[in-house]
Parts: structure tokens; C-alpha cells; sequence
């Protein structure tokens, strides 16, 4: 009788509203879980469908889009053979832009990839390609490359009002149409782009202890400064400093050693004490350097990574020092960072824009989404130190590159850096310079590798690359 | 849900079980084919449907939200893991699930009386300590399998059910102090964290550490519930001291996990993606590929991964049925718990019941998915009634059994109460 009444009965009592709360708790805390697994489960949702292209990247299992340059000429191409391309079409990209091949990591390719994969959640591979549109340009690229002729070296240019990079080539250069078949007859270097790794500076390194004792000792005390030259210099200790023009410069002043590149004037101004070594030290951390060990945060380009400079600076008296502020040594920069450095003080400020190589991308959707970044770098130096500096490396380029660079309104510092690399000693040319041009705002650094007199100039493929930028950026 | 007790509504539900079951069958067909095999799992999915709808209409009525969702889930597992990489039916799965239905039906006979249930409470105690004890003598080398031979079970998987009826149990209890030394204390509580302690202690010999947020998770909320009694609100007071004592608690098991667990803490899955991350990188990457809907019953290739049925089964059922498919079968396991939401426990007994399947359910699924697609620590553990497994299957619909009885009517009927020993 008793389970019959049990299972007769039909209505289930409404909550019990007298019930206490205590008990009703229960639903609530049972909600409060599940809100929090959905809230997951939705986040969850969102990662997945974001993040699903890199995931196929990561897998070896997608297939990948284009890379373009800013007119849209392709710079690289996942979707047909490379070879259905001109002959020579990416040589002089190769080591820039990548592949996917895996043999180059350091590349706009490999460190992208998941941003060239053809793949959305919603539509799969998709019928149209993902394309990476970049800031060169790869008419002014191909110029710059064909003018170092046979010499291997760099250069890196970009936009110090924006940030674009224009043009960033580095020979030898790997051709990624020809492949990796005879890898190991290609000459060292051909699968890094030498831009952003380090190298001795030379001279140009002087921009930066230029740049140490204005700050410190103020524009007109540097200015009037005057040191003696006769050819060679020798420090407390006896070790001597030479000048590349063995009779030597005379009495200058500092425009004069600038212009002169001249080792003598600059070693004493560290030696002397005008500006004391601490600061020196102080002014190159705050520029990016790694001094004495101490690591500095590496640069990234889109992914590319980039180290930082390095110097030792230990004693003012050392030869080892001076010959580090002189750009020598143990002292390594990157192009990309002398680049950097001359944005800041083209622009006059102590602080550069950033550059970068991405432009935009256009999903598999037809979505196009800006990649482009507009950051700058920390205050590198002053903005009195930046305009000083600009100052004479703009008198420093119409008084003796006026020919050679033609009339674009310049600032430059060549350099001459003296390598050691496999026992083998070789001199590497160097030119450092900006343009203020409206209609060619770049900031630029090359390189020429073991330059002979007979070779071609660094401020001859600078004038390529002004005339290849003028009016088309 | 709230009224689905009246005679209309149950049919009703049932009806939408079998049409949906009937959906992903033909499904199925477009992808296989009208072969016997398909044809053999449809008839068993079906006729389950069709049988387990006349008998619980005939049987009893209330609380059927439960019955309901179990059915349709059981089925919908079945033609996941029927499919997964070819189509081959998963016989021992579907008896599992049936079997499972039926424990649910027994846990639900047994609990459906609180004052019943809660005087059983030596009974758990006794079952927990054996299973317990089977596991440290039985599992051989520090494993968490006894195998019997013919069939291999996971006995871990049977505390989690006795273990709720434990946390569930005392919560009454509360007003009763003991004193020692000046101290109050309520033994049950004592008891409950000696039990919490002595499954952490036996998770940690097994190295099966992977279960133990979910033990935590029953245990934290049974507590709470006893914390909480009769109180009309929340001591803010005691709040900060519990979420004190949970920070703590995470720190000391952080410090204190073994050598493995940290490493998996710590492991970044893209870094080493043929090694510890492999199981991981293959679950993403297979969700990436199935896209919303699926790359087709059958045509996934995750099955071809160890787990890909148990512990990362989310993904192998994203992968051929597509993400959409997989979130929903989640938010379908998910009315299991949240059904106590529209008819919510009418005794203390069955909310800590509630709560504590509530806990379990969602803990162990937030781990394996969460854990499988890389937003949190990998663990081993399986999604109720999705993944393979027997002892796991019957466990949840052990568990199951508890909701269903949370929300059975109140005996108010003295006699009917004195009958069935209340």
C-alpha cells in the first residue's frame, strides 16, 4: 500500500521556498562551478579557433601563402613551385625572407610561419592564399644587391619617420629557387641575413662616443675640444694607437676629427677624462650595448632576432678600452642597430621608431589586418646630444660625400673595421647616414666586405639606394 | 526541466533522445554506408532508446531529466566511439553504458531516502577503506589496475562515488560537538579529512596524481556544505579563511609534487612535440583540422594516439565530428550536474549528494579537456560516459544515480518513510 502511494504520486512539491538557505546553497555553489567550466569552455572555444593555423604550422601540416613586398611583388611563394618564377626573381631575398624549408631560422619565413599558414578554422585550407605583405620594396632591394657586384657585405635601410623597412639584403645570398643541394659548397654566410648580427663597427662606432661625451660634457666643450695628431698616438701605458694617415692630422678640433675618422682624437677623449669612462659606459647601456658582460635585451624584427651590441670597457688607460671606443676590438654591432642609432638621430630626438618588416596580412578569408607596428625604442641618448650629432655628420656628409651622394640632404660616418675571422685579418668598409629628405626619409647602414680601393664605394651603393628610394616611398 | 515529472514531457524528451540518436546514425550511413555494421549499431542505439524509455515511463516518472540526458549521452558516446577511425562497434562500450544506466537506477533505489542513505554511513566507510585497501594490495607495483583476467578495474574510479556519499553524509552532524582538551572538534569532520588524506596519500603511491583534483574537489565542497549549515549567510570571516587555506594547500602540493608532475607543470608542449607535448600537439592540431564540423564519422586520425579514446577523447571526437559537435556533447554531460538547478535537493543529504557529483563531474571533464588541449597541466583522467572505460562508466552512473535521487520527490508519506526505513 505503501509503495503504491509512493509511486501514485504525481506532482513533485515545488521548491520548498521555506526550505533554509544553508540548504539551497547547494544549486548556487553548483551553478558558480558550472559558470566557471563554461567560462572556460568558451575561452577554450576562442583559443582553438585562433589559434588553429598555428597548430597546423606546428603540425608540418599546412600548406603556406605568399610573402609580397609593398607593391605586391612576391618575395616568396608556398603556393606553386618557385621555379614557375624568372630566374634570379628571389635571389636577393633569400636569406631575408625564407623559406620553408627549415634551413634558415632566423628569417621572416620561419619565424611567421604560423601567420603564412593557408588555414582557418572556418574554412580549412581555404581556396585563396594567406599573403604577408612586407614594407620593402623590392625593386630599390634588388638595386642595392646588384650594386655591391662581386663583394659580399649588407645593407639595411628604413623609414625613420614610420618604421618601414625598405630595403635589407646581405650577400651571398642563398637562391631558395635552387635549393639546399649543394649546401655545403655555398659560401659562409649565404643563410643569414648579415644585417642583424654583429659585427666590428670601425669608425662609425665613434657616433656612439660621440654621442657619450656630448651628453655628458655638453655640445660646445666637446665642440672646442682640440687634440694633436701626428700619425699615431701613444696612452699612459705605451701602447700606441695609429692613425690610418701616417703623417698624421694635426691640431683639430672635433668636426675636423669626425671628418678625419681620426683614431688619435678620439682615444685621447677618452683618455683625457673630459668625459670619465663611467659615463661612457652608462650612455652605451642606454644605447642597447652589452658592456662587460652585462646582456643587454636582444632586439626583434618581426620575429627576427637581433643581439645586442657588445664592448668592453674596462680602464680608460687600456689600450683594449680605447681601442673599443674607437669601434675595434672586442666591439660588435649589428648594422641593424647602427641603423637604429641613426634614426634617433635623424629624427632629432634620442629616441627612434622601431622598424619592422610586416606590413599586413590577408587571411585565407580575404580578411586584411595591419601588422604594422609604430613603437619607439627607449630614450637611446638626448634630444641636444641626437641634434649635435646630426649637426656634424650632416657638415660630415656635405663636405666630403657632396659628390659621391649627390645633392640629398645627408647626414653620414663612414667607417673602416678591422676583422679577424679564421686567422684571416681583412678590412671591412663601413657607411652609416641618414637622409632628411622628404620624399626619402631613411635611415641606413652597409657594409662592404674586404673592400679593395679598385671596389666599389659604400657611398656609391648608398647613392643607389637613395636614388632606388626617391619619390617611391 | 523543472516539470519534466509530468506525464507529457517525459515521452516527449525520450522522443528527442531517439531522433537525435537517429540523426548521428544517418550520419554515420552517409559516411559508411548502409553496411551491417552500421545497421547493428543503429539497432542496438535505438532499441536501448526505445527500451530504456518504455521501461523507465513504466516504472517510474519522477526525476527523469537524469534518465534522459544519460540515454542520450550513452548513445551518442557509443557512435563516437564506434566511428573513431572506422567504423567497428563498440560493443563492450554500450554494454558498459547500459550497465552504467542500470547502476544508476540502483545508486538512485539506494539514496533516494536521506534519513535511509545517511544511516548506512558506517556501511561507506567500510566499502571505502575496502576499496582502498584493494587498491594498496591488490594493483600490484604501485598501479592503480587490479586485472582480473579477462577484465582489468580501476578501483580508484569506485572511491569517487563513496566517497561523495561520505562527504554527503554528516551534514546534519554539525551541531554536534565533541570537546577534547578544551577543544571542539565534530568527529565526522575529523573523519572526512582523515579519508581526503588518506586518498591523497594513496594517489601519491600510485602515481596516479592525476585524479586528485577531483577527490580535493568533493572533499573541498562537502566541506563547505558542513561549514555552512544552517547558517543563513556566508561568514565572509570564514571565507577568507577557507580561500587562505585553498591558496595554501596549492602551494604545499606545488612545492611537494613529485619530480614528474613538476616537469609537466612546467613543460611548454611546442618545445619537445615528439616527447611529453606529442599526445597534446596531436589533440590541437586534430581539433584544427576537424574545423566546426568535422572532417566525417570515421575519417579521423588521432585514433591512431595512445588515449585518443579515453584521455583525449574531446579532441577525437572534435576531429571527426567537428568542434561544435564536441562542445555540445560537453554541454550535454553538463545537464547531469545542472539539472539539480530546476529541481533542487529538498534535504541537506541529497545537496551534499548534488554538489559533491556536481564537483566530480566537472573536475574531472575540466581535466581532461582543459588538460588535453594544453590550457592547463596534462592529466589522465576521462570524461563520464564519453570516454572508454568500464570501471569509469560505472562510477558516473553511480554518481548519476546520486542526482537523480537529489531530485526525487520527499517521502512525506510516514508510512512509506517507515517502510523504507526512514
Amino acid at each position: 500500500m505503501a509503495k503504491r502511494q509512493l509511486r501514485q504520486r504525481p506532482p513533485i512539491p515545488a521548491l520548498d521556498v521555506s526550505a533554509p538557505r544553508s540548504m539551497r546553497r547547494a544549486g548556487k555553489w553548483t551553478a558558480f562551478i558550472l559558470t566557471v567550466f563554461l567560462i572556460g569552455l568558451g575561452y577554450l572555444g576562442w583559443r582553438l579557433v585562433t589559434q588553429s593555423a598555428f597548430y597546423m604550422a606546428k603540425s608540418g601540416k599546412a600548406t603556406y601563402g605568399k610573402v609580397v613586398d609593398r607593391t605586391g611583388d612576391v618575395l616568396f611563394d608556398g603556393t606553386q613551385p618557385l621555379t614557375n618564377y624568372e630566374w634570379g626573381h628571389f635571389a636577393d631575398v633569400g636569406n631575408l625572407i625564407g623559406d620553408t624549408s627549415g634551413q634558415m631560422s632566423n628569417t621572416i619565413v620561419s619565424r611567421n610561419l604560423d601567420e603564412l599558414v593557408n588555414y582557418s578554422f572556418t574554412y580549412g585550407s581555404g581556396s585563396s592564399a594567406t599573403i604577408l605583405q612586407t614594407t620593402l620594396l623590392h625593386s630599390a632591394n634588388r638595386a642595392v644587391f646588384n650594386a655591391f657586384g662581386t663583394k659580399n657585405g649588407t645593407a639595411i635601410a628604413y623609414n625613420w619617420k614610420t618604421g618601414e623597412c625598405y630595403v635589407c639584403v646581405s650577400r651571398p645570398c642563398v637562391d631558395i629557387v635552387q635549393g639546399y643541394a649543394n649546401i655545403a659548397e655555398m659560401p659562409k654566410g649565404s643563410l643569414l641575413c648579415k644585417a642583424f648580427y654583429p659585427t666590428v663597427p670601425g669608425s662609425t662606432q665613434k657616433v656612439s662616443t660621440l654621442l657619450a661625451a656630448y651628453q655628458f660634457a655638453g655640445v660646445d666643450a666637446v665642440n672646442n675640444q682640440q687634440y694633436a695628431c701626428s700619425g699615431s698616438w701613444a696612452n699612459p701605458n705605451g701602447d700606441v694607437i695609429k692613425c690610418h694617415q701616417d703623417y698624421g692630422h694635426g691640431t683639430q678640433n672635433l668636426a675636423a676629427a669626425f671628418a678625419n675618422s681620426c683614431n688619435p682624437y678620439f682615444a685621447q677623449l677618452v683618455q683625457s677624462g673630459l668625459v670619465p669612462l663611467s659615463e661612457i659606459i652608462l650612455d652605451y647601456t642606454r644605447m642597447g650595448y652589452s658592456v662587460n658582460g652585462e646582456q643587454a635585451e636582444p632586439f626583434s624584427l618581426n620575429g627576427i632576432v637581433i643581439q645586442p651590441a657588445s664592448t668592453t670597457l674596462v680602464d680608460k688607460d687600456q689600450f683594449e678600452t680605447e681601442w673599443g671606443a674607437l669601434g675595434q676590438g672586442k666591439t660588435l654591432v649589428s648594422p641593424y642597430q647602427l641603423m637604429l642609432w641613426q634614426g634617433a638621430i635623424a629624427n632629432g630626438t634620442g629616441a627612434a621608431v622601431k622598424p619592422y618588416l610586416l606590413q599586413s596580412k590577408t587571411t585565407a578569408e580575404q580578411k586584411t589586418v595591419s601588422l604594422a607596428t609604430h613603437m619607439q625604442t627607449d630614450q637611446m641618448f638626448t634630444s641636444e646630444a641626437a641634434q649635435a650629432v646630426q649637426a656634424v655628420m650632416t657638415k660630415n656628409a656635405t663636405e666630403h660625400y657632396y659628390v659621391s651622394l649627390g645633392n640629398y640632404s645627408c647626414g653620414v660616418k663612414s667607417g673602416t673595421a678591422q676583422v679577424s675571422d679564421d686567422g684571416r685579418q681583412y678590412e671591412n668598409s663601413l657607411l652609416v647616414g641618414y637622409c632628411l629628405d622628404e620624399s626619402c626619409p631613411v635611415a641606413f647602414c652597409i657594409m662592404i666586405e674586404e673592400r679593395e680601393s679598385w671596389d666599389v664605394t659604400t657611398a656609391q651603393i648608398a647613392k643607389v639606394l637613395l636614388d632606388s628610394l626617391y619619390g617611391k616611398v | 526541466m523543472g516539470k519534466s515529472s509530468k506525464p507529457m514531457s517525459h515521452p516527449f524528451l525520450l522522443l528527442l533522445v531517439l531522433i537525435a540518436h537517429f540523426a548521428m546514425m544517418l550520419l554515420v550511413a552517409c559516411s559508411f554506408g548502409l553496411t551491417p555494421e552500421v545497421f547493428k549499431m543503429a539497432c542496438a542505439v535505438l532499441t536501448a532508446d526505445f527500451v530504456g524509455s518504455i521501461i523507465l515511463a513504466v516504472v517510474q516518472r519522477e526525476a527523469c531529466t537524469v534518465d534522459t540526458v544519460m540515454l542520450l549521452v550513452i548513445g551518442m558516446s557509443t557512435i563516437y566511439q564506434s566511428c573513431f577511425g572506422g567504423l567497428s562497434f563498440a560493443v563492450k562500450h554500450f554494454i558498459f553504458g547500459i550497465a552504467a544506466f542500470l547502476m544508476c537506477q540502483v545508486s538512485y533505489v539506494v539514496t533516494r531516502n536521506p534519513y535511509r542513505a545517511e544511516r548506512l554511513k558506517p556501511l561507506w566507510y567500510a566499502i571505502f577503506f575496502m576499496l582502498v585497501a584493494a587498491i594498496f594490495f591488490l594493483t600490484g607495483s604501485r598501479g592503480i589496475w587490479i586485472d582480473l583476467g579477462v577484465i582489468t578495474i580501476q578501483p580508484s574510479e569506485f572511491v569517487k562515488p563513496v566517497f561523495v556519499l561520505i562527504c554527503a553524509s554528516s551534514v546534519r552532524k554539525q551541531l554536534h560537538k565533541s570537546e577534547v582538551a578544551g577543544i571542539h572538534f565534530v568527529p565526522d569532520n575529523l573523519m572526512l579529512i582523515l579519508c581526503t588524506v588518506v586518498i591523497a596519500g594513496l594517489q601519491w603511491w600510485c602515481r596516479d596524481l592525476g585524479s586528485l583534483p577531483t577527490f580535493v574537489a568533493i572533499a573541498g565542497c562537502g566541506m563547505l556544505l558542513r561549514f555552512c549549515y544552517l547558517r543563513e549567510k556566508m561568514s565572509f570571516r570564514l571565507m577568507i579563511f577557507l580561500a587562505a587555506c585553498a591558496v595554501m594547500a596549492i602551494i604545499f602540493a606545488w612545492k611537494l609534487a613529485p619530480e614528474y608532475v613538476q616537469a609537466r607543470l612546467h613543460s611548454d608542449i611546442w618545445s619537445d612535440m615528439s616527447g611529453s607535448g606529442y599526445q597534446q600537439v596531436k589533440a590541437l592540431t586534430a581539433i584544427a583540422e576537424g574545423g566546426w564540423f568535422g572532417k566525417g564519422a570515421g575519417n579521423g586520425t588521432l585514433i591512431h594516439v595512445a588515449a585518443a579514446r579515453t584521455d583525449i577523447v574531446f579532441s577525437t571526437i572534435c576531429e571527426e565530428w567537428g568542434l561544435f559537435t564536441g562542445m555540445m556533447t560537453v554541454i550535454l554531460v553538463l545537464f547531469l550536474p545542472a539539472s539539480i538547478l530546476t529541481v533542487p535537493p529538498r534535504s541537506y543529504y541529497h545537496s551534499g549528494l548534488a554538489v559533491g557529483v556536481a564537483a566530480a563531474f566537472i573536475v574531472q571533464m575540466a581535466l581532461n579537456i582543459f588538460g588535453s588541449c594544453n590550457v592547463i597541466p596534462f592529466t589522465g583522467v576521462t570524461i563520464p560516459f564519453i570516454s572508454q572505460g568500464g570501471s569509469s562508466m560505472l562510477a558516473s552512473g553511480i554518481l548519476a544515480g546520486f542526482l537523480k535521487a537529489a531530485q526525487a520527490p520527499v517521502l512525506t508519506d510516514r508510512a512509506a518513510l517507515n517502510k523504507e526505513g526512514g
